[in-house]
């Protein structure tokens, strides 16, 4: 312990030189501005800035680029609940409640608590990372792929829960998701598979694309159509911050959240997707107030924002101890890092001190500036609502498909929108609800590697399943979750059948 | 780009159409060169361009920008290249999967060819393949590999970066010439394969020797062979498979070329701006930091080697069973 | 018996999407389940869907009820009017040998949009994706600035509460904020001005 606050101590030191602070700033700033934008990402941003990277200490550049990383997920929450546009997976969840509430008049609200509740989760997830980080590499490493497929298995079965109305098509929607996301380059083949033989489908359909259509365009038409919903949007802004009862609903949410976030964190490839909406079907179960949820309930924003935020300091555990990149902008820290003529692994604990305390005491103070850059923010974006929506939808289009292009410069990306946003809006008639499929979406590509991945290593025995401790577990809550997401669903009909 | 709009407005709205090939050449570079990689940001490929945008940059005083246009086995950005105007202006960073394994993989939906669609200008930086094994594998040597394999039913289980990789193709040419039997495993890149090597889910992989060095350095796997023809110089103690006794000689490499008739002052000058920047004490620290060599080669002697390249690995995508159409 | 229309139609989609999905996946290998191929999760996808399909599908005989809202009859004829708009528009854009690329199919989905957009209630939806569809097919030639201003002309028809003053004012903003971001800060890669200005 002692020696935990020396390190940590001597990483203050670092963090906190003027250089490092500053670029710091920079970065938190950057990320901030572009989680903020559709579209355009930490990947897109992070490697336009490399070559800056080149002439900078090793320590300075790898705070400036985490800076950008988590800035970006704390912009990517303020268009998720202003506007209704996910950025990234798990900025979908925030859509679900933190939209909901901005068009009750508590975007101020839901704006403070993802402020704060990610905050929070930094901060504690940040000692997490320094305390334990070594040691939680092995819980890293003793996932296989039999038990990765299990936990995605079982975090599609809960997306289901992320749907207002019935579960059926809501597992429907899950596994439609699935099948989009079947759409590209089979990895285990290389095979080509429901591309139509258009190139630009090699590689699948986008992620942003769907989302930005199906979230983004349809609700702008869905707006258009109800003149009279759009009041609400502009002239109902309440007071910026929490009252005291939403604050006190919150907390246990941002606890729970930020437990959960950490954890999964660590697992490398879907680990922080997972997260936030693990946490949001969580609050989901436990709130006492259930019935709010689908209409702002504040604990469906304060759980799955501190998961989220949690579980992006976390993820920097496989890439600080093994020097295994967890996603694509981890790939790129690693890139810059190994520039310098550093290895990222277990040795950089020892030979890069500096690097790899400072980086974690950054962490936090990267954090507290977040938190510095958005608190005085919230209520000009509040004011934001209150431009005429007939200015603000050509305004989020105009973003939306300049973000769209440029993530592969290609103009196909554009009608591939379009396409989802007349999609989106047919769904939104017939109450398919968008959600779950974006997170099918996501998961079922890693589902379908894990899962032939198990069986080839198994030579085809389906038991490794069930055999292996953790994969059996989380069969076992995901059976359960299945279960009771069902049971009242059944004792629902009998009881309505009853009463005719 | 603002300021030079008007200049720009300028120059096409004059002479620039009336202005023969060779004057054109003269007045390269003209305004920011762009490099495309075929491949998504963070990458091998995508690092030494940048690395090397951030040289060229230096040295032809204009601004070298890179471009990802990721997809379809390196050959979406590749494509974008070939179709490009010939002024220099646009150029590709050609690699073994966009020039030696994806025009056989890919078939008929390649437009390009790689050796005629292009102007191949430099190498940049070559790296033998790495093949490592758990810690507590047991397997020390590639007769231990051999052994191992045909002890097992249904082979070994053999990682790498993914289906068509130049990884996974040497592992088919291994497995060929010794008679034996493998499993690939495919993973969506090398960094979650090597977390599979490291837990012992998987007991080798073939991987590139950049994103394995900091790996065997550390001792995290064991390095039981290199790919290239001797011995590496930053690592001496890892033995070649021709010492080994297995007849395998295979580097990937990484390089810069551009639309098929640039003009040949161009081609000289990148030529020479190229290598004189990879041969750089600060570059060279870096390719030693990375497990990989800078490239030193003429266009001639390397739009050569593009063509044998395609030639040597044209079998071996047949004979891996990995297709695409 | 209370029909529930959407869960007939959005069951009825599933099922759809399913057999096509599986008759399109005839085409890949199935392979066994220790060295699975392509087409094995694809099999159990599309499966799983055309099995919920028919359950959503069957149910919504009972579950009602839920009806649509009221489609007037010229909406319903654009529907159609807009799928066939779409089709010609490509073919037509492919045939002239003037397109090539994207090209053919934006100039298809911008006519798709605005046949139907010939049913007043059918205007944002249609007018907000010809914005789009119209961007597409300027953003490359035209350049950046121009692509914004038709996009946002277009797409403002979407809205019957626009005045011209207020739209021009707007696509100003809207020009110089995307300059200064996308362009100034981020430099992405895209033509700012027309191309055959600037060459």
């Amino acid at each position: 312990m002692e020696l935990l606050l020396t390190n940590l101590g001597h990483g203050m030191s670092v963090a906190l030189s003027f250089e490092n602070l500053l670029f710091c700033f920079i970065g938190c700033l950057i990320g901030t501005a572009i989680g903020v934008l559709p579209g355009i990402g930490p990947v897109a941003t992070i490697s336009l800035l490399l070559p800056i990277t080149f002439g900078q200490p090793a320590t300075t550049a790898i705070i400036m680029l985490a800076g950008i990383y988590y800035g970006a997920q704390y912009g990517g929450s303020t268009t998720a609940i202003l506007l209704n546009l996910p950025g990234e997976v798990s900025s979908v969840v925030t859509t679900l409640e933190g939209y909901k509430m901005a068009r009750r008049g508590r975007a101020g609200a839901a704006l403070t608590i993802a402020a704060v509740g990610s905050f929070f989760a930094g901060s504690v997830a940040t000692i997490f990372v320094a305390a334990s980080g070594p040691l939680l590499t092995s819980v890293a490493l003793s996932f296989g792929p039999a038990d990765y497929f299990s936990l995605m298995l079982l975090g599609l079965i809960i997306s289901a829960v992320l749907a207002q109305g019935s579960v059926v098509k809501a597992i429907a929607m899950v596994v439609l998701g699935v099948s989009l996301g079947l759409v590209g380059t089979d990895v285990q083949t290389g095979q080509q598979r429901f591309t139509f033989g258009i190139p630009e489908l090699s590689d699948g359909i986008g992620f942003v694309t769907i989302a930005m259509g199906m979230f983004g365009i349809a609700e702008i038409i869905l707006n258009l159509e109800r003149p009279e919903s759009r009041s609400v949007l502009t002239t109902k802004v309440e007071s910026l911050w929490l009252t005291r009862e939403e604050a006190m609903r919150a907390i246990p949410s941002v606890l729970r959240g930020t437990a959960l976030g950490s954890v999964l964190g660590i697992l490398p490839g879907g680990g922080a997707a997972l997260s936030a909406f693990g946490s949001y079907m969580m609050e989901r179960r436990l709130s006492k107030y259930k019935h709010e949820f689908g209409t702002g309930a504040i604990e469906g924003v304060a759980g799955p924002e501190s998961a989220n935020n949690a579980a992006s300091q976390t993820s920097f555990i496989p890439l600080l101890t093994l020097g295994i990149p967890g996603n694509a902008v981890m790939a790129l820290m690693v890139g810059a890092l190994i520039i310098q003529g550093i290895q990222p692994g277990p040795r950089m604990v020892e030979a890069q001190p500096d690097l790899f305390w400072g980086l974690i005491a950054s962490m936090w103070v990267g954090n507290l500036m977040l938190l510095i850059i958005n608190l005085p923010m919230i209520g000009m974006w509040v004011k934001l609502l209150q431009v005429p929506y007939k200015f603000m939808y050509p305004a989020i289009l105009t973003f939306c498909a300049i973000g769209v292009y440029s993530i592969n410069n290609n103009v196909f990306d554009v009608y591939q929108m379009l396409a989802f946003g007349i999609f989106g809006y047919l769904c939104s008639k017939l109450k398919m609800e968008p959600a779950p499929l974006l997170i099918g979406f996501v998961l079922g590509p890693m589902m379908e590697e894990h899962l032939r991945r198990a069986m080839l290593l198994s030579r085809g025995d389906v038991m490794v399943f069930f055999e292996r401790p953790i994969s059996a577990t989380l069969l076992g809550i995901g059976f359960i979750a299945l279960l009771t997401m069902l049971l009242p669903n059944i004792r629902k009909k009998k009881d309505s059948a009853l009463a005719e | 780009m603002p300021g030079r709009i008007p200049r720009r407005v300028l120059l096409g709205a004059t002479s620039l159409l009336a202005m023969p090939m060779a004057a054109r050449a003269q007045s390269w570079p003209n305004g920011p060169i762009r490099i495309v990689v075929p491949f998504a940001p963070g990458g091998s490929t995508d690092l030494s361009a940048r690395f090397l945008a951030d040289g060229l940059t230096q040295r032809l005083g204009v601004s070298v920008i890179v471009e990802n246009r990721p997809g379809a086995g390196a050959t979406t950005g590749s494509q974008v290249v070939a179709d490009a105007a010939p002024d220099g202006q646009t150029l590709v960073m050609s690699n073994i999967a966009s020039h030696a394994i994806s025009p056989t993989l890919y078939g008929n939906r390649v437009r390009y060819d790689p050796v005629r669609s292009f102007t191949h200008i430099a190498m940049v930086i070559t790296n033998p393949s790495v093949w490592v094994v758990n810690k507590d594998s047991g397997i020390n040597s590639l007769d231990d590999l051999v052994r191992m394999a045909k002890g097992k039913q249904g082979g070994l289980d053999m990682a790498s970066s993914g289906a068509g990789s130049s990884n996974h193709l040497l592992i088919v040419r291994f497995c060929q010439q010794n008679g034996i039997d493998y499993t690939h495993v495919p993973f969506r890149g090398a960094g979650p394969a090597m977390q599979a090597v490291i837990a012992g889910q998987v007991p080798m992989m073939s991987d590139s020797l950049p994103s394995a060095a900091g790996h065997v350095r550390q001792g995290n796997v064991r390095a039981i062979a290199m790919s290239s023809a001797e011995r590496h110089p930053s690592f001496p103690e890892v033995p070649t498979f021709k010492e080994q006794g297995f007849d395998l000689v295979s580097t990937s490499w990484f390089a810069l070329s551009g639309p098929a008739g640039m003009p040949a002052p161009v081609v000289e000058r990148l030529n020479r701006e190229t290598r004189e920047f990879v041969a750089t004490p600060a570059a060279q620290t870096r390719f030693a930091e990375l497990g990989g060599s800078a490239g030193d080669m003429t266009p001639q002697a390397f739009t050569d080697f593009v063509a044998a390249e395609v030639a040597r690995w044209a079998p071996v995508v047949r004979a891996s069973g990995a297709t695409v159409n | 018996m209370r029909p529930n229309t959407k869960n007939l139609i959005s069951g009825g989609i599933f099922i759809l999407v399913a057999a096509i999905g599986l008759w399109l996946n005839t085409d890949h290998t199935l392979g066994s389940a220790r060295r699975m191929g392509p087409g094995y999760m694809p099999m159990l996808s599309f499966g799983l869907l055309g099995a919920l399909g028919a359950i959503v599908f069957l149910g919504g005989f009972f579950n009602g009820p839920d009806k649509l809202e009221k489609w007037t009859s010229l909406e319903v004829a654009a529907v159609p009017i807009g799928i066939v708009a779409f089709f010609v528009g490509y073919f037509l854009a492919d045939a002239s040998g003037l397109f090539t690329g994207w090209y053919p199919l934006g100039w298809g989905c911008l006519a798709g949009c605005l046949g139907l957009s010939i049913a007043p209630g059918w205007r944002p939806i249609g007018l907000v994706h010809a914005g789009l569809a119209v961007f597409g097919l300027m953003l490359e030639q035209m350049g950046l600035m121009l692509s914004i201003t038709a996009m946002c002309i277009v797409a403002s028809f979407g809205d019957t509460t626009h005045r011209v003053k207020g739209v021009i004012g707007m696509i100003i903003f809207l020009c110089v904020l995307c300059y200064l971001v996308f362009i100034y800060e981020l430099d992405i890669r895209v033509p700012v001005w027309p191309v055959f200005l600037t060459q």
